[in-house]
């Protein structure tokens, strides 16, 4: 038994544990701006042990460094996507909600 | 059926609490469950490629990864300022 057997199903059992317990997370939590804490893992950790686990597979083919920039395009969108997101949930809780104690020009 | 596929299968049942945030919760709620499902989808069609050995199938993945930013952010503005 090769460490290679070993160590690509223990990856892939990892990623998938951290997508689902994320989805749960977004699920349980009663606020959008916790349920967005639970984008980051999801976006970043679970791809990237994904990617590692096909590049451990296949070495640097096109499947490997495909998965790898998948993973990678994952990494860079989702705090972008996060930070859109929750500026968006302030911007309509600030005008929805809250008051601005400031005065306007 | 191998590791990949089975992974692939197990981590499609995310999509239900996703689908529930999204027909239950606010419209910003929604938003966050479509962020998920998003990157969900991506993670098993990365499986889905794996498993079948057709290296072709990995673009799927990647543009998806693609428009879910796009897509992503253009909900956002307009939840910003019209919805």
């Amino acid at each position: 038994m090769s460490a290679g057997s070993i160590v690509v199903p223990v990856l892939v059992a990892l990623g998938v544990a951290i997508e689902l317990a994320c989805c749960l997370g977004v699920l349980v939590m009663d606020d959008a701006f916790d349920k967005l804490h639970f984008l980051g893992p999801a976006a970043i950790v679970g791809p990237l042990l994904i990617a590692i686990a096909i590049v451990a597979t296949e070495s640097f083919s096109q499947s490997g460094v495909k998965a790898l920039l998948t993973a990678a395009l994952l990494i860079v969108a989702s705090p972008v996507l996060t930070h859109a997101t929750a500026r968006a949930l302030y911007i309509r809780r600030r005008d929805h909600i809250e008051q601005d104690p400031r005065p306007r020009p | 059926m191998n590791l990949w596929l089975i992974a692939a299968t197990v981590l499609l049942f995310g999509l239900v609490p996703c689908a529930v945030v999204m027909l239950r919760g606010s419209i910003v709620e929604a938003l966050v469950g479509l962020q998920m499902a998003g990157v969900l989808q991506t993670v098993v069609l990365l499986l889905l490629a794996q498993g079948f050995h057709r290296p072709p199938f990995f673009d799927l993945s990647l543009v998806l990864a693609l428009l879910m930013l796009a897509g992503g952010l253009v909900f956002a503005r307009m939840l910003e300022r019209w919805v």
